[in-house]
């Protein structure tokens, strides 16, 4: 009877592992057929010829998608915005963070309060009169216009504070005697001590521009500078858009390096979930 | 040289105890403190304060981006709600947006849960399928859109050769009004994976013992889940109820990416079936121009956000006591 169970569980388990995975599988699998080969009456996850069902497989789709389709140039901007983005805004974070925890100044408390009710105002909330101040700034439509405007987190400032109260007191204490100022007390001690709680801002951070719709696509017209998502959202509603093969092809390059990430980092991405639940 | 420095700096550490420092000046303090959280600060009043308070503002006028914004009193907010003509799809857009949301958010929290549950049964492998369950969250909404797309193709869809395969007839899900919302929040309940992960974290909270004396007090499985684990799970089950219903409310990138398609311009789905509240408000307020009236949608979906989760807490509150 236990046995019994314990195979029905996994059983339960693989079906929606299966439902979980095989979305992906499927993309893989339509992105490297050719055009005639994936409308089939009978689903075929393997690159085979329609007709004499022989291996056909071809990067021609993605040859397609990267160059007229415009997804290499916005994989370069992608890895771009996230290569300036996400540094910058774990710096701006951690530095507020820092002082927030442990610079006692006046007015500290009441502003962290105010700032975190900023937190409760929905995104949508912002969207138009953001658009309106980056316009106002002189950013709209640019490279900047993609980053300033999302350079710091009230979350991730949130999180940072939590963990950098819970390091021991001592230590900064005795490097203030040693006559350390406050800046090397942060690149010195703080900074390397709070390696886990980085990490997991980091790649929660990319992972989260890197996958980001809304904002590219109110921010930007001009085709050079959309970003990956946005970039296969208009692939998507191109004339091209019925054409699987390609759509595929792209939506590939817009997960395969989310799924790496996922697998080099998964231990540090799944238990930071549990406590920020992502973001959004 | 040294040694004199050194001892008096023992003389110091130990004249004055463990208490003792020899902190900056207060004032230097106060000053890198400000300094440290300034480029925090002015993102905070020039991106989020100031937005917020503008899109206030700008929803009691005429607004475009081109002109300058008129005052008109409350003349959005009314339009909005009474004037069918002007926003004939306003009301249709809510009701979309209140059928994804009660369909989807009770599909995912209990997909979550079931996924939660039985991880937490198994030892060997539950790594990997935790890992392999939580694919789909991490995943872009302009790729899930896309997949989803090609996954409910009529006549190719991998849903549909898979229904056929048990003889359940294919449909044209995205294109038949009444499947869209069903169809939508399938997708969401694929994607449980954040919730999943925070049932996990909540099923490993529970204590041991309590689960070994419901046993020895001869509960069965059943009983277990329902006086037991699902009591207390209530706390993960509230945040993630409260949580998911402001997401769900906000639904945008996955049918902007599914309902604008082929070229033409995005109209929300057959017969509006899949224009939801923050789409028709994306549309008024980037492709008709009409950024005061947008800036008074979202205002009336915050308002009724806070309505819903404070019920939220009440309906809580009320049941715990």
């Amino acid at each position: 009877m236990r046995r019994a169970a314990k195979a029905s569980i996994y059983v339960a388990l693989v079906l929606l592992a299966a439902v979980s995975v095989v979305p992906f599988l499927w993309m893989l699998a339509t992105s490297v057929k050719h055009g005639q080969d994936i409308y089939t009456k009978v689903p075929n996850l393997l690159p085979v010829d329609k007709k004499t069902g022989e291996w056909a497989a071809t990067l021609g789709n993605y040859d397609y998608v990267l160059g007229v389709g415009g997804l290499g140039r916005a994989f370069v901007n992608s890895v771009w915005v996230c290569a300036i983005l996400v540094p910058a805004k774990l710096l701006v974070d951690a530095l507020a963070a820092y002082a927030f925890a442990r610079i006692p100044f006046p007015g500290r408390d009441k502003l962290f309060v105010i700032m975190l009710g900023g937190m409760m105002v929905p995104a949508i909330t912002l969207l138009v009169p953001r658009i309106h101040v980056t316009q106002a700034l002189g950013m709209f439509d640019s490279g900047w216009g993609l980053i300033v405007p999302n350079v710091a987190s009230v979350l991730d400032i949130f999180l940072l504070r939590q963990f950098f109260l819970s390091l021991p007191g001592e230590l900064e204490e005795a490097a203030l005697i040693d006559g350390a100022g406050r800046m090397q007390i942060f690149w010195r001690i703080v900074l390397p001590l709070s390696k886990p709680v980085l990490a997991v801002v980091t790649i929660t951070s990319f992972l989260f521009h890197w996958n980001d719709l809304v904002w590219p696509l109110v921010v930007t017209n001009d085709p050079e500078l959309y970003t990956l998502p946005l970039a296969l959202q208009q692939l998507v509603a191109s004339p091209d858009g019925g054409r699987a093969y390609y759509i595929m092809a792209g939506a590939t390059l817009a997960v395969l390096p989310v799924i790496g990430v996922l697998l080099v980092f998964q231990r540090r991405i799944l238990q930071g979930i549990a406590f920020t639940g992502l973001k959004g | 040289m040294a040694a004199p420095a050194l001892s008096q700096r023992a003389e110091v550490a130990a004249g004055s105890g463990r208490r003792a420092r020899r902190r900056p000046p207060r004032r230097r303090d106060h000053l890198v403190g400000w300094l440290l959280v300034t480029p925090a600060l002015v993102y905070f009043l020039v991106f989020l304060l100031y937005p917020a308070l503008s899109a206030l503002y700008y929803s009691f006028t005429d607004w475009n981006l081109r002109s300058d914004a008129g005052w008109v009193g409350l003349a959005n907010y009314a339009d909005l709600l009474f004037d069918d003509v002007k926003y004939p799809h306003f009301w249709r857009s809510v009701q979309v947006t209140l059928q994804y949301t009660l369909l989807a958010v009770p599909m995912t929290l209990v997909t979550a849960l079931v996924q939660a549950l039985l991880l937490n049964a198994i030892r060997r492998g539950a790594n990997l399928f935790r890992l392999l369950l939580f694919l789909p969250v991490v995943t872009a909404e302009a790729a899930v859109g896309a997949i989803w797309r090609w996954l409910y193709d009529p006549q190719y869809g991998l849903i549909n050769s898979v229904l056929g395969l048990v003889g359940i007839p294919g449909q044209n899900w995205l294109n038949t009004p009444e499947l869209v919302i069903p169809a939508l929040a399938f997708i969401a309940a694929w994607q449980c994976g954040i919730s999943m992960i925070i049932y996990l974290a909540g099923l490993k909270g529970i204590p041991g013992t309590i689960q070994e004396a419901a046993i020895i007090d001869g509960a069965g499985p059943w009983q277990r889940f329902w006086r037991v684990t699902f009591p207390m799970l209530r706390p993960t089950t509230f945040y993630l109820l409260v949580t998911g219903v402001i997401a769900a409310l906000q639904v945008f990138g996955l049918v902007y990416v599914i309902f604008s398609g082929n070229g033409r311009s995005v109209t929300g789905g057959p017969e509006q079936s899949g224009l939801t509240y923050v789409l028709h408000l994306y549309l008024f307020a980037f492709r008709y121009d009409a950024m005061g009236a947008a800036c008074a949608m979202s205002f009336i979906l915050l308002v009724f956000i806070v309505i819903v989760t404070a019920l939220q807490f009440r309906f809580v509150k009320q049941e715990a006591s």
